[in-house]
Order: C-alpha cells, then sequence, then structure tokens
C-alpha cells in the first residue's frame, strides 16, 4: 500500500476500532483482542509511513477546506513520525498492561474505557499527521474530549473533581490562549501549513511575535508549563493504564510536540530567534523544570510525585525547544522519545504496587523490592532514565540538550539541568534504596509480584529504555534532519 | 410555477391555517402542518437556488410595480434565512406531534398548529419581503401567533410571560411603525430599494434621524438585545417545547435580519456607522448582554432558562459582528444567524424530550441521563460543544469567522469578551453534562425518549456536525450575502 | 332586559337594518367609505345589539360558534383563494387583472371577492371575541 494510504489508515484504525470495540462490549475476549490487533495494525500502518518518509516518497493528503485557503490535511516529518511511533508503539504494549490491571482491580465500564482510549489515540495521530495549524487544533481537542471519561473513570467525587481541573484548564487555556493564537497567525500569514522556516516571517511586528509565542506557550497547556500545569496532577485520579499511556505519553507528549512544531514550522527557529524576549519562554521552562522537581520532593502519593516529575521533564523538552541552539532541538526531540519510555515504565510500576499490594504512598515502599523485584528493578531503570545516567536513555537526550546549552552559551539551561538531576536524584534515589534495603513495616496485604500481563509489559518498556541507550541512531538519525543534518 | 416560488412560502401556511384550525382532533392538523412546512422548504431551497444563479429575485406582488406596489425581494441573505426558517419549522413538526400532545392537550392542537403556522409564515414573510409596512404586518403576525403560542404552555406562568412579551412586543412594533411612518412622511414611499435611493438626499434631516432610532429601537426589542431581552427568558422557558424550540432558533434571527437590512440596505453603511453612533451604541450593549447573559445562565436551576440566557448572550455575538461594519463582520454575523439556529433548535429540542419523559427540565431532572436517556443526553453534549464553539461543529465556524473579523479590525477587547463568552459556556454546558454524567437517575428505570422526538433532534445535531465540517454552503452564501449588503443599495 | 318592551321592540325593528347598511358599506367600499373591515364590524354589532338585549344564550343559538370559526377561516381562505385564482390564471398572485375579461372588470371582481372575505372574517372574529369575554361569569340563564 501506498504511504498515504498508509496514512489515511492510521487515522481510521483506531476509529473503526473504537466502534468494534463498543459493539463487543459484552465479551471481554473479544474485546481485548480487537483492542490488541488494532494496536498492532496502527503501528505496522505507522512503520509503514515511516520507510515512506525515509524513502523520500511525497506523502500529503488533503481531506477538506473548513475555512478558505486551511482544511484539514495530513502529512508527515521526523518529528511527527517520532511521535506517531512512540504513540502507537507503547499503546501495544500499554493494551497488554491494561488488560491485566483492569481485569486484577476488577474494574467497572471496561467497555467504555477502551473505546475511549481507542479514541484518544485516534487523536494523538490526528495531531502528529497534521499538516496545518487548523488540523492539529481539531485532534487536539478531540484529545482533550476523548481522555475525559478516562480521567473521571472511577465515577467518584474526586474523579469528578479531578475531571473538573482537567477540562477545565485544557479547554480554557485552548480556548481562550491557543484559539486566538491561531486565528491571529492565519489572520497575518493567510495559511496555517506547517512550513519548514515558518509561515511568519516579515508578517508579523516584533512585539506582537513575543505575545504571540507566549499564547502558544500558555495555549497549548498539555505542555504543561506553569501555571497551567495543574490538570496533570488532578489527571492522576484516572486508572494507571490511563496514566501511563496518556498523560506520560500521548496528551503531554501531544502537547510538547505542537510547541515544538508550532516553533519549527510557523516561527521558524531563525526567525524566533530574532523575536525580542524570546528568552522569556527559556526561563518560564526552566523555572518550571526547578518548581515540579521541589514540588515532587515532598509528594508522598507515588502517582502524584511521577506526574510532577512528568512535569519537570516536560520542561526540558519545551525548554530546549525554545532554546533555539541546533543540539537543543535534537535534543528536545530525542527527549519525547526517551521519557516516554521511562516514564511509562515508572507508571507501569506504580499500577503495578497498586494492584499487586493496594499501596499508594512511597512511604509504604519499604522492602518491596523483595516481593516485586522485577516490578523494582524496572522502576530503578525508570528512574535513572529520569536522573539522566547512563545506560539509560535519559541519558542520550541530556547529553544533547547540555551539548545545545554550550552552542550557544546558554547558562541558565545548564544550571537548571545540573540542578534538575540533583533534585530528580533527591526524590527518586531514596524509593529504590528503601525499596531493596529497607526492612517491610508497612503491609497491607501478602502478596508477590503483580498479575503476569503487567509486569511483561513494564519489562518490555524498562528493557526499551536501556536498549535506546545503545540503539539510538536510526532515532537519531531522523531528528538531525529538524535541523538540517548533524550540526 | 417556478417563478412563484417567494410567494409559495408564505400561501402554503397561509390556506392551511384556516384549514387547520378547523379541524378536530390532534393528528389531522398535525399531518396538514407537517405537509406544508415540508412544502415551504422545498419552495425556499429552490428558492436560494434560484438566487444562486441570478443574484436577487423579485416579485411583485398583485401585479403592481414597486413603489406603488408591494414587492417581495430574495436575495442571499434572506433566502439563506428562509430555508433556516422552514427547515426548522420541517423538523419541529414531525417533532410536535407527541411533545405537544402532551404539554397542550388534543384539543387546543387545531388552534396550536394553527397559530404555528401562522408563525412560521409571519416570519417567513418579514424576511421575504421588499416592501417596509409589509415587514410591520408580517411582524404583527407572527408576535401574535407568538402570544397565542406561549400562552398554551402547562405551567401558569406562560400567561403572565405571554402578556408580558404581548405588552413589550407591541411597544417593539409600535417604535417600528413610527419610525416607518416617520420616513414615510419624508421619503413618500415604503419600498426599501426606493427608500435606499431617496434617504442619502436627506439624510440630515432630524426626522430621518428620529426616524432611524425609532427602528433601531424597535427591532433590538424584537431581536432581544440587552437590556430589552427581559421578555426572551420568560417567554422561552414557559412556552411548549416545540414553540421555544422554533421560536429560539428563529424568531429573534429574523428581527436580526431586518436590522440588518435597515443598516445595510436602506440607510447604507456609511449613514449607519458614521451619520449615526449605531457602533458606539451596539458593541457596549452586546458586550455587557453577552457577559451577563453568560454569567446569569450559570446559576439557573431551570436549564430552559439557562439556554434562554444563553440566546441572550449568542444574539450578543450576533450584534458585535453587525457593528463592526466590515463584510467579515457581517458574514461572521450573517454565519452565526444560521448556526446559532441550529444549535439552539436542537437543544431546545432536546430539553423537549427531557420534559417528555422526565416532567420537568431542571437540573435535578437531568441527573444521571447519560444512563436512562442516553440519546437525548448525548444530543445535549454535541448541541452544547457546538455552543461553546469546539472544533468540527457550527459553533467554531462562527466563533472562527467572528474572532477573524475583530482580529482584522484590531480590537483586541472584542476578542478577548468573545472568548470570555466560550469559557462562560463551558461553565454552563458544564453543569449539565457533569449532572448527566455522575448524577443519580431520580427513577432509573431506562426510558429513553421516543423515535419521532429523537429522529428530529438528531437531524439537527447531524447539521451541527455536517456544518462545522463541509462549510461551503453557508460560509460562501454568507459571504455572497455581505458582499451584496455592503455594497448598499439596491439593484435593480 | 326583560321589562325593557321599548328597548326590544325597536332593536329587533333596527337590527335588519343595521345588517343591510353593513352589506352597503361592504360592497361599496370601491365607491365611497367602506370596504371589508368596517362592514364586518357593523355587521358584527347587529349581534352585540340582540346579545345586549337577549342574552348571550340567545345570540349563540342564532350565531354558534363552530358556525363563526368556519365564516373566519372562510373569510381568510376566500381572501387567499382569489390570490391563488390569480395564480392559476397565469400572472403573479393577487394580480387581479387576470380576474375579469379585460383589467378593470378583473380588478373589480378581485377587490370585490377579496373585501368580502375580510369583512366575513371580522364579522366573525368580533363576534368571537365579543362571545369569549362577554360569556365569561355567565350564570344559568340569561344576562339582565
Amino acid at each position: 500500500m501506498t504511504a498515504n494510504t498508509a496514512l489515511i489508515l492510521t487515522l481510521l484504525t483506531p476509529l473503526l476500532g473504537a466502534v468494534l470495540i463498543g459493539l463487543t462490549g459484552r465479551w471481554p475476549n473479544l474485546r481485548e483482542t480487537i483492542t490488541m490487533v488494532t494496536a498492532l495494525s496502527l503501528f505496522a500502518l505507522v512503520i509503514r509511513v515511516l520507510i515512506g518518509l525515509n524513502a523520500g516518497e511525497d506523502i500529503g493528503v488533503e481531506l477538506f477546506e473548513v475555512m478558505s485557503g486551511v482544511g484539514i490535511a495530513f502529512n508527515t516529518e521526523p518529528l511527527s513520525i517520532l511521535f506517531a511511533m512512540i504513540a502507537s508503539g507503547l499503546w501495544v504494549v500499554t493494551s497488554v498492561y491494561a488488560f491485566g490491571y483492569m481485569r486484577g482491580t476488577n474494574e467497572i465500564n471496561q467497555t467504555r474505557f477502551y473505546v475511549c482510549f481507542a479514541l484518544a489515540l485516534f487523536g494523538a495521530m490526528g495531531v502528529a499527521f497534521s499538516a496545518n495549524l487548523l488540523t492539529l487544533f481539531i485532534f487536539y481537542e478531540v484529545l482533550t474530549i476523548s481522555t475525559y471519561p478516562l480521567v473521571t473513570h472511577k465515577g467518584d467525587a474526586k474523579a469528578k473533581a479531578g475531571g473538573r481541573t482537567y477540562l477545565g484548564i485544557l479547554m480554557t487555556t485552548s480556548i481562550v490562549f491557543l484559539l486566538p493564537a491561531i486565528i491571529w497567525v492565519y489572520a497575518v500569514a493567510g495559511t496555517l501549513d506547517f512550513v519548514p522556516g515558518g509561515i511568519l516571517e516579515g508578517n508579523l511586528a516584533a512585539g506582537s511575535a513575543t505575545i504571540l509565542l507566549l499564547l502558544f506557550l500558555f495555549g497549548v497547556a498539555k505542555a504543561a508549563v506553569m501555571p497551567v500545569h495543574k490538570w496533570l496532577p488532578a489527571a492522576m485520579v484516572a486508572p494507571t493504564p490511563v496514566s501511563a499511556l496518556l498523560h506520560a505519553v500521548a496528551v503531554v507528549k501531544a502537547g510538547v510536540f505542537t510547541l515544538t512544531k508550532v516553533v519549527i514550522y510557523i516561527f521558524g527557529t531563525d526567525y524566533l530567534a530574532s523575536v525580542p524576549y524570546e528568552s522569556i519562554a527559556v526561563y518560564m521552562a526552566g523555572f518550571t523544570v526547578i518548581a515540579a522537581s521541589c514540588i515532587a520532593l515532598r509528594q508522598t502519593n507515588i502517582k502524584r510525585l511521577l506526574a510532577y516529575s512528568t512535569i519537570g521533564q516536560l520542561s526540558y523538552i519545551v525548554m530546549a525547544t525554545m532554546a533555539l541552539a541546533p543540539f537543543s532541538e535534537i535534543g528536545a526531540a530525542i527527549h519525547i522519545a526517551a521519557h516516554a519510555f521511562g516514564k511509562i515504565t515508572l507508571f507501569f510500576t506504580a499500577g503495578a504496587i497498586y494492584v499487586a499490594s493496594k499501596k499508594t504512598e512511597v512511604t509504604q515502599l519499604n522492602g518491596i523490592g523483595w516481593r516485586m523485584p522485577y516490578t523494582m528493578a524496572a522502576f530503578a531503570i525508570g528512574a535513572l532514565s529520569m536522573i539522566g545516567v547512563p545506560p539509560t536513555a535519559g541519558f542520550v537526550s541530556k547529553w544533547f540538550i547540555i551539548a545545545g546549552a554550550f552552542q550557544l552559551d546558554n547558562y541558565f539551561v545548564l544550571v537548571v539541568l545540573i540542578l534538575s538531576t540533583a533534585l530528580n536524584a533527591a526524590y527518586f534515589l531514596p524509593i529504590i534504596f528503601n525499596a531493596f534495603f529497607k526492612p517491610e513495616d508497612v503491609k497491607l496485604k501478602d502478596h508477590g509480584e503483580a498479575p503476569p500481563s503487567m509486569v511483561i509489559a513494564l519489562c518490555v518498556t524498562a528493557s526499551l529504555t536501556l536498549l535506546f541507550f545503545f540503539f539510538n541512531g536510526p532515532v537519531l538519525d531522523l531528528e538531525t534532519q529538524l535541523v538540517g543534518g548533524m550540526p | 410555477m417556478l417563478m412563484h416560488l417567494p410567494v409559495l412560502v408564505v400561501l402554503a401556511p397561509l390556506l392551511a391555517a384556516p384549514i387547520v384550525a378547523l379541524m378536530r382532533g390532534a393528528t389531522w392538523p398535525w399531518l396538514l402542518s407537517t405537509l406544508v412546512s415540508w412544502f415551504a422548504l422545498l419552495c425556499a431551497v429552490l428558492l436560494l437556488i434560484q438566487v444562486q444563479a441570478e443574484g436577487v429575485i423579485i416579485y411583485t406582488m398583485g401585479g403592481w410595480e414597486a413603489p406603488w406596489g408591494i414587492e417581495y425581494r430574495i436575495d442571499f441573505a434572506n433566502a439563506l434565512l428562509l430555508v433556516l426558517i422552514t427547515g426548522l419549522a420541517s423538523v419541529v413538526m414531525p417533532y410536535a406531534r407527541l411533545s405537544v400532545e402532551q404539554e397542550v392537550g388534543a384539543e387546543r392542537s387545531p388552534m396550536f398548529y394553527a397559530a404555528l403556522l401562522l408563525l412560521s409564515l409571519g416570519l417567513c414573510g418579514m424576511t421575504a419581503t421588499g416592501d417596509a409596512f409589509n415587514v410591520f404586518v408580517f411582524l404583527e403576525i407572527s408576535s401574535l401567533a407568538t402570544y397565542t403560542l406561549i400562552a398554551m404552555g402547562r405551567d401558569r406562568r406562560a400567561l403572565t410571560a405571554s402578556f408580558s412579551y404581548l405588552v413589550m412586543g407591541t411597544i417593539g412594533g409600535t417604535f417600528y411603525l413610527i419610525g416607518i411612518g416617520l420616513l414615510y412622511v419624508m421619503t413618500g414611499t415604503l419600498n426599501m430599494a426606493d427608500l435606499a435611493e431617496r434617504l442619502p438626499a436627506i439624510s440630515d434631516s432630524s426626522t430621518v434621524r428620529t426616524g432611524f432610532a425609532f427602528i433601531v429601537t424597535g427591532i433590538c426589542l424584537k431581536l432581544a438585545l440587552f437590556p430589552l431581552h427581559l421578555w426572551l427568558p420568560n417567554a422561552y422557558t414557559y412556552s411548549p417545547s416545540a414553540v421555544t424550540a422554533l421560536l429560539g432558533a428563529t424568531a429573534t434571527k429574523v428581527a436580526v435580519y431586518i436590522l440588518i437590512r435597515f443598516v445595510f440596505t436602506i440607510f447604507g453603511p456609511e449613514y449607519s456607522f458614521g451619520a449615526e453612533p449605531l457602533a458606539e451604541v451596539l458593541i457596549p450593549l452586546a458586550v455587557i448582554g453577552l457577559l451577563s447573559a453568560s454569567t446569569v445562565s450559570i446559576g439557573q436551576p431551570n436549564i430552559k432558562r439557562m439556554l434562554a440566557y444563553s440566546s441572550v448572550a449568542q444574539i450578543g455575538y450576533i450584534v458585535l459582528g453587525i457593528a463592526m461594519g466590515t463584510a467579515m463582520g457581517l458574514t461572521a454575523a450573517l454565519l452565526h444567524v444560521f448556526n446559532h439556529g441550529l444549535m439552539k433548535g436542537a437543544l431546545f429540542m432536546t430539553l423537549g424530550a427531557v420534559m417528555y419523559r422526565m416532567g420537568g427540565t431542571n437540573l435535578s431532572d437531568m441527573q444521571g441521563l447519560a444512563k436512562t436517556m442516553p440519546l437525548t443526553f448525548w444530543a445535549f453534549v454535541i448541541g452544547g460543544l457546538s455552543l461553546i464553539g469546539v472544533p468540527l461543529t457550527v459553533g467554531f465556524v462562527s466563533k472562527w469567522h467572528l474572532i477573524l473579523a475583530a482580529i482584522e479590525l484590531g480590537w483586541w477587547p472584542v476578542v478577548i469578551v468573545i472568548l470570555a463568552g466560550s469559557m462562560l459556556a463551558v461553565v454552563y454546558v458544564g453543569r449539565v453534562v457533569e449532572a448527566g454524567f455522575f448524577g443519580e437517575a431520580r427513577d432509573p428505570t431506562r426510558r429513553e425518549a421516543p423515535a419521532s422526538l429523537l429522529i428530529p433532534v438528531w437531524i439537527l445535531i447531524f447539521a451541527n456536525i455536517y456544518f462545522g465540517i463541509d462549510t461551503r454552503l453557508t460560509v460562501d452564501i454568507a459571504e455572497a450575502a455581505a458582499a451584496q449588503l455592503m455594497a448598499g443599495g439596491v439593484v435593480r | 332586559m326583560n321589562d325593557h318592551m321599548i328597548l326590544r321592540v325597536v332593536g329587533k325593528f333596527l337590527i335588519p337594518y343595521i345588517m343591510l347598511f353593513a352589506l352597503y358599506v361592504q360592497f361599496h367600499g370601491d365607491f365611497g367609505p367602506g370596504g371589508g373591515f368596517q362592514a364586518g364590524v357593523i355587521f358584527a354589532s347587529a349581534f352585540v345589539i340582540h346579545t345586549l338585549l337577549f342574552g348571550v344564550r340567545a345570540t349563540q343559538k342564532i350565531a354558534p360558534e363552530w358556525i363563526l370559526r368556519i365564516v373566519a377561516s372562510g373569510g381568510v381562505l376566500l381572501y387567499a383563494g382569489v390570490g391563488v385564482a390569480s395564480l392559476l390564471l397565469g400572472a403573479n398572485y393577487l394580480d387581479y387583472n387576470v380576474l375579469g375579461a379585460y383589467p378593470v372588470a378583473g380588478q373589480h371582481l378581485g377587490i370585490i371577492l377579496v373585501e368580502f372575505g375580510v369583512g366575513l372574517t371580522v364579522t366573525a372574529v368580533i363576534m368571537l371575541m365579543f362571545f369569549a369575554f362577554a360569556a365569561r361569569g355567565e350564570p344559568e340563564g340569561d344576562a339582565s
């Protein structure tokens, strides 16, 4: 099949899957199979698009015009294919994990869960492959709306309150900041297409460009730059598979992906460098990194701790993107992958711990490493990746970001990176230490490892975290195309 | 027959209404009304196609040429509106069978359907005509029918609501009449095209200025611009559901059309915005109306009332578009006239289905609706998303154009106001959505609304989504209409 | 008004003349002041006098509500129907020219018919409105 066909199918497949899942709700095994088949087919289709991209095939699909000069259109480039691969590939793993988790906790409304999951992936694919800002905005909102039922899945008062914060912040920022930013771009540039080098050059007064940048920075709340980050901890009321795939991978990466796309293809790195006070974005992201790490230090709930860790890691990406150095752009792109692998592992372990032992706080984890060796080993790997220690994925991306900082003599970025590494170590290492080297003092129930499908999933992602350190060549080659070759 | 389309749209209901009034029972009146409405829709659509081919269609009543005779003059703006009115009537009529049976009763049904036909013919007549006094005649026809219809609501407060609307509506109509009278004194003509030709020469006279003020005030009362909107919440809340659906989607929109006709065609944009402080008056009122109505709707326990206030806010958006005085602003306003009709029609019909099953439309009746009446509830959710302006719905298309028009003029505060309105919409729609998803249903026995109520609702919902994705039809027509209107004067 | 013999006799005498005058006003509307609206009110006033003299019940026996409704609708249909006749004869709606052998005759016929329709409707509606108000609070038996 041609790459264009595969591209359209990447959107249709999760949509069709959602319908089929909805119809087969009464036969759980059939339903789970359909989820798996959908996820696997999606990944295969994305690979086909990747092959097409590498072979230089002309990939682009225009569906129809919605307003004059801008319509729904899709294409692909290094950044989008990376995001699509990660989201679709990790969906396969998360599905395996979810089967174990949802059955292990005997969750209600499982069909609705899997349907919304598939719809969220539909949204993610749409965001990934969008060829212009309008298409991206549409699928960005699809992502928000399809994940709302997932966040409020449990249906209790806490879930409702969390859902309110989630939806409130995401919808408010997208309507009040992102939408006017997009319309403003359309008004001055006449188009919304993503073009290498950007479309704003010469169209916008210098001061206005700063405001536009800030509108994007806070409008894309999914990138969780403070102070529009509150939705992420609020979303932790969701079942862990949701937190793992969506709030460590799909939704948050859609956010930083959007920001990076806007920086490279709407503003253009050269133009953006000439915008006054552009470094405000760098400072805000840097502040978020440090603040999030400090808040994480004080969290006792595992998932909330991971949420704040995610906020910090996302701002690494934002900071690196906004730093506008070629190495840091590459580092930002790679960190999308590296962080995904590490964080999903961490969330998987959090869920595994909950299912096996009903524990949710880090203070309860003393000595748990001996009951759940695989899980805690995976946790250790994920944590080390967050800190940025070889031989984990996190090290590779940090390397590039630091290199980017040196490229432009950006000492602020350097200091933030060093400080945050120390902070990350400060809240992750004690957990690992306590898990393995302290005797167990809190026992809620007698338990061993988590259900097999969950353990398999987290072992796979942990291995990916390690493998990425060694086998990152192809990804590197792909992403250096973003900046036109290794600088 | 094709050349008589402009009059057929009004004639068919006119012939049917007296016959319906004589019938007995509920079924035959309903059947005849529905068929007639569908016929009128067919005529309106054919008329739109004709206008797209020819530009402007002129039909002289009684063979008397204008300006001595009354002519019907159809261009893009009113063709679009005719399709909206007849389309909504065609969807509300089938819907009305069960809803009216329950809320009005079989005994009063013939009168009800006759009044409904008179309402739709009045609105169509106002839209199609090219004579300023004829507008008043049809205005009175539609208003009187409306007062009757509102009074037929189940709640006893329907009578007071109808009476207060009667008083205010009559004041509005009378102001309009006074204005027309003043213009007639100065120009000697009542024909719109003729007025447009004669007014520029005498536009400094204070009579003309007074006439302008009276006309605008009278129309603004009918279109429920803040602070002349006080009749609307009660009227919408207490009338029968089918009536609210039709009224909420069309009545104020026709008044908007009349305003546009006077401001742009008859007086011309240079006079209206230059010599008269129209923009300076309309914009603050529209903004205050938008924000205050949206805010008030958040606290309403009755959802019908909440949507009524929401309608006042949406009128604010439309008036903002008009007040911009540019082609883009006018396009946005016309777009929103059409799109809002689709949105509110669907939403009020959804509430009618809830009323049918649950007996009321308070927030307490909406609890747990996602489980007990899923199809109905999801229709409300999608309509609500359209109201907020989520992409892929018609609401997004209108908002986009409105914001674009404001950015084009550099009116950033207006952009912020528009977005604030969307935010408030998120809050008041969110309340209902939350109640539906998370609330505990009072009576958990699953009783979805009957198909004859749901099918019209979902037809409008699909229209919401369809026109939100394939915007060529609505946007092209709105742009063509705006171009015709901005050119001012009339094409003969 | 049982006691008012004079009123009853004179009233009974006058009522037909009022009606006749109403018909005169109706059909001479194109030559002098008159027409459907005025004639309809005058005609209805005859019935109002009857009501005042003999009571709502008695008058309603002569002009029951169902007949009034038919007349009201019929008037509208007559008016609209004249216009439809014009359509069917190939001209615009309500173009009276085609209704007769030559335009002036057509105009004459058209105006008479539509005004008659107006007269019918106005009569019936005024009487319906009057009965609606007069019959409220009516005790059993005639109003005295």
